[in-house]
């Protein structure tokens, strides 16, 4: 079986189970209107299922993720066809949907597929046992090589890999949507995306509203991903734990994010949605059948992120090495626990939210329709309650991971270690508090805006002190330059800009005007790059060689940076001076009047040149795994326990385990040592001691 | 286990926390039909809250670590990581409702939906008994106590389940015959869908309750009972969910 290539297979199949599963699908749409539709959401919802599935298969033979992938299309068509069943039964009208099944039918099988993906994949096998009073071991032992990643594993560091590779995919997705229709964006008038172009049943553009929205989810749910990704390899290394403190529902969050991702693909060929990521009624509750996808995959997702957030907090709280006081730990730490405060609570909200429009559109209920007494800003309120604090959910990691490497690369002590942690919680804290700002203009209660913009304008003052802390850190140090270094300095840089633009929005008189346009574009695309993609690969370049043994190309890393960065500032800065001068969010066209023309020109070519950039990281990232230069040993000469141990990091972690005798970040002290490792002899008096005491 | 000494102790503390419920039930009702005072009714259900969350959720034992450092792999400190982790899910489950909490306040204001209140009386006396024999029967097994803890989940099980039908079948078909039906307004929305999701999680608490009965039966938590404490925290979240959204329901304001 392993005689030829497997990634050449899996493409391979891919293709077949593509070309195979478009045929069925146009089958269908003959048998059931008499006309072929070669542009039909049915023939591409199966060619897409069918073609993941495939490929998976080619890949990696029927197990582990193929077995899940089938299972959850399985599973779908069951919960369909038992729908479609129940309602020819009933005797209703619409027992067929513009997309084959109806829209209960495709929501109740979207559902059941989510469910049986996770039974086939495994991730639920132990679970079972339990319930039916059969004890499992505590740890599995994985499969060895790359296999290991397509399989349920409940190895914190597997896991972690997971979600970074699956949040790198994600973000090729949806930055190839983002191309798409920033070409159609480079020229006024319609070029491609042209009213008789038609693709998934949808013309141009529908075709751009849905990949305008498919492309803020998909970066969501891949920052979200990537910050789990890298709070699950990082945290329990630098708390000294064996694992998280609950394996089995760490996988399960991963795994759980993966049907989610299949889900929110197949909306772009289920009709696609023309909402943004936001879905705000009553655009929501009238748009085709594709919003409904959104939103149980944003559901799903939500699962993943509640669950893992909850394991970071229990871990953090009981699973520290001996001496870890809350003032000791690493700053990471205290930035995971910050987000995971956010996520565990706020993420039910935006769970709510949808799934209450979803109701409205199965069952009538009138929740924001205002025809049935409903309220669409209950709506507003309610996501916003979680999407304003999704953000710090997104920048708190990445400003830890800055906190975390800068006195690595300067070389000196972090400034202010216990303003930073507290800032971090601050930022979370208040960041409950602020959610209506982007309700300025919605029509709520004015009297509610001066109080959201001044709590607004407070999120300047715990962001401020981390920068403070950085400058101060970086003064008079020995800066050295790494690839890591280069992209903390970047996202110190671009975050700056993120946050000085965002208080202009803040203030209510400017938000008037501001709201909807390209400058808000520009503001957030700062702040998420700032705060979360430039520490994301930062973080990637910094513990790729402890999760690998092997470092990724300084030359190809340099290229990487040197090509995203100047870019990117022209891209936002010009994002933000074409809002300024009266370009919409979110259109597919724009006045040639406004003589913007050339200014979306240059936006796009920047945008291709980001797009290079990551390409080229990528190709670094896949072609280091193999064959990089060596890295076993203190690569970044770091404090931090993790590389006081060789490189790849050992299944069950630390071989011998260590205990916190310093302070953390206290670079170039003569002396002083964060850890030490507790030497076996000593070990094992501990032990005796123990059973004394115990005794 | 450490607490076997105070066993008659525990059990009699059930029964005047339930007498307490009982009664503080009774006088809501009582406030509710008579003169109405939404800011009485708030601190009633407030004070029930705390009656369950202090003594049937026993939360002060978050606070109560019975391992010391190095021992990370003994049964009593992963029970104190479970908690941990049982608890900080219930904080998550309460933003929903908080959330269904704020629709309903929002839609509705101070009116209410046209229901039975004698039938919401009703239902909600037996939520509150299931809960005190669910409280029962962790105790008797926390104490060693096999066949009374079998009894005692049974009967939570049946009233449990009598609760569920109780409101899926004889209030929900009640208020559709009275015309109140999800797609009607804001009312039949918001009474459907706060009732509908917390009899999901009634639902998932009787699945929880079939689990530790049957492995409970094999004799699997004579010594490990976690599950039982587990499944037993649980039911009583899913009580004082009902505690807010009883008056929320049926008690607080005027007619629509």
């Amino acid at each position: 079986m392993r005689k030829t290539n497997p990634v050449g297979s899996g493409f391979l199949l891919l293709l077949l189970g593509g070309a195979v599963g478009y045929g069925i699908g146009l089958g269908i749409d003959l048998l059931m209107s008499g006309t072929l539709n070669f542009s039909g959401g049915v023939a591409s919802a199966f060619a897409l299922l069918l073609a993941v599935a495939s490929f998976f298969f080619g890949l990696y033979g029927y197990r582990g993720i193929t077995r899940g992938l089938v299972w959850q299309v399985v599973g779908m068509l069951l919960g369909a066809f038992f729908v479609t069943g129940m309602r020819a039964l009933m005797g209703s009208e619409e027992i067929f949907g513009t997309f084959f099944f109806s829209e209960p039918a495709w929501v109740l099988g979207a559902l059941i597929g989510v469910v049986s993906f996770l039974f086939g994949v495994g991730a639920l096998d132990d679970w079972m046992k339990w319930v039916r009073g059969i004890d499992t071991p505590e740890h599995h032992e994985d499969i060895p090589g790359w296999e290991k990643y397509f399989y349920v594993s409940y190895d914190h560091k597997v896991i972690g890999i997971q979600y970074t590779v699956t949040a790198l995919f994600l973000i090729a997705v949806g930055g190839t949507f983002a191309m798409i229709f920033r070409t159609e964006l480079a020229a006024s008038q319609l070029q491609f995306l042209t009213v008789t172009f038609r693709l998934f049943n949808q013309t141009g553009p529908q075709l751009y509203n849905t990949l305008m929205s498919l492309h803020g989810i998909l970066m969501i749910i891949s920052i979200l991903l990537g910050v789990s990704g890298i709070i699950n390899y990082v945290v329990p290394l630098l708390l000294g734990a064996q694992d998280m403190a609950f394996p089995r529902m760490n996988a399960f969050a991963y795994w759980v994010a993966v049907p989610a991702s299949v889900l929110m693909l197949m909306s772009l060929v289920l009709g696609g949605f023309d909402t943004g990521w936001t879905g705000y009624p009553p655009l929501s509750a009238r748009a085709p059948v594709g919003m409904q996808m959104f939103f149980l995959g944003v559901f799903t997702a939500g699962w993943s992120s509640i669950l893992g957030s909850l394991n970071v907090i229990a871990t953090v709280l009981r699973m520290r090495a001996k001496g870890m006081v809350a003032m000791r730990m690493p700053i990471f730490v205290w930035a995971a626990v910050a987000t995971s405060i956010i996520a565990l609570t706020a993420t039910q909200l935006i769970g709510l939210s949808f799934q209450l429009v979803m109701f409205q559109r199965l069952f009538g209920m009138g929740f924001f329709d205002a025809s049935k007494g409903g309220n669409p800003v209950l709506f507003q309120h309610l996501f916003w309650f979680y999407s304003h604090p999704a953000v710090y959910v997104f920048v708190l990691p990445g400003l830890g991971v800055i906190s975390e490497l800068l006195p690595v690369f300067v070389r000196k002590p972090l400034f202010g270690y216990r303003w930073i942690a507290m800032s971090s919680l601050g930022i979370a804290l208040v960041g409950f508090t602020v959610w209506a700002h982007h309700m300025f203009t919605s029509g709520m209660n004015e009297y509610l805006r001066v109080p959201f913009m001044y709590s607004t304008l407070l999120v300047a003052v715990p962001t401020g002190v981390k920068f403070f802390s950085w400058v101060a850190t970086l003064w008079g140090g020995k800066i050295e330059t790494p690839t890591p270094m280069l992209f903390v300095l970047g996202a110190i840089v671009v975050f700056l800009l993120g946050g000085l633009t965002g208080p202009p929005n803040a203030a209510i008189a400017l938000d008037l005007h501001l709201h909807d346009t390209y400058f808000i574009v520009g503001h957030f695309h700062d702040t998420i790059f700032g705060g979360f993609v430039f520490p994301f690969f930062a973080a990637i370049y910094y513990w790729f060689p402890k999760a690998t043994g092997r470092r990724m190309s300084e030359f190809w890393g340099k290229m990487h940076f040197w090509l995203m960065t100047p870019s990117f500032l022209v891209l936002t800065f010009g994002m933000m001076r074409v809002g300024l001068l009266g370009m919409r969010r979110r259109i597919v066209d724009y006045d040639p009047a406004l003589g913007l023309d050339f200014s979306h020109l240059i936006l796009t070519i920047s945008a291709y040149l980001i797009g290079l950039s990551v390409l080229i990281f990528f190709i670094n990232f896949f072609h280091s795994m193999k064959n990089g230069e060596k890295a076993e040993g203190n690569l970044w000469s770091s404090r931090s326990p993790e590389w006081q141990v060789p490189s790849p990091m050992p299944a069950h972690n630390y071989p011998v385990p260590f205990e916190v005798v310093g302070e953390p970040y206290d670079y170039g002290l003569p002396g002083s040592k964060y850890v030490e490792f507790i030497a076996p002899d000593r070990q094992t008096h501990h032990e005796e001691e123990a059973v004394i005491h115990g005794a | 286990m450490a607490h076997k000494h105070d066993n008659s102790l525990m059990l009699s503390q059930g029964v005047f926390i339930f007498v307490y419920l009982a009664v503080l039930t009774g006088l809501e009702f009582f406030v509710a039909i008579t003169f109405n005072s939404v800011p009485l009714l708030i601190v009633v259900a407030l004070v029930k809250a705390a009656l369950v969350l202090y003594y049937y959720m026993h939360i002060y034992q978050l606070n109560m670590d019975p391992a010391h450092e190095g021992d990370e792999h003994s049964y009593e400190y992963k029970t104190g990581t479970n908690r941990i982790g049982l608890w900080l899910f219930l904080i998550s489950d309460t933003f929903v409702f908080g959330g269904l909490m704020v629709m309903r306040i929002n839609l509705l204001g101070l009116t209410r939906p046209e229901l039975n209140q004698t039938l919401g009386l009703f239902v909600t006396a037996v939520l509150l008994i299931s809960s005190f024999f669910m409280n029962r029967g962790e105790t008797l097994m926390h104490n060693g106590d096999r066949k009374g803890f079998l009894n005692n989940t049974a009967i939570t099980f049946v009233l449990g389940l009598g609760f569920l039908l109780g409101v899926v079948l004889v209030e929900w078909r009640l208020a559709i015959h009275e015309g109140m039906t999800p797609d009607s307004g804001p009312a039949g929305a918001a009474f459907f869908m706060m009732t509908g999701m917390h009899a999901f999680h009634v639902f998932t608490g009787l699945i929880l309750l079939a689990i530790v009965w049957i492995n409970g039966r094999r004799g699997l938590y004579d010594e490990k009972n976690y599950p039982v404490e587990a499944a037993a925290v649980y039911w009583h979240f899913v009580d004082v969910v009902w505690i807010f959204f009883y008056p929320a329901l049926y008690l607080i304001g005027t007619l629509a």
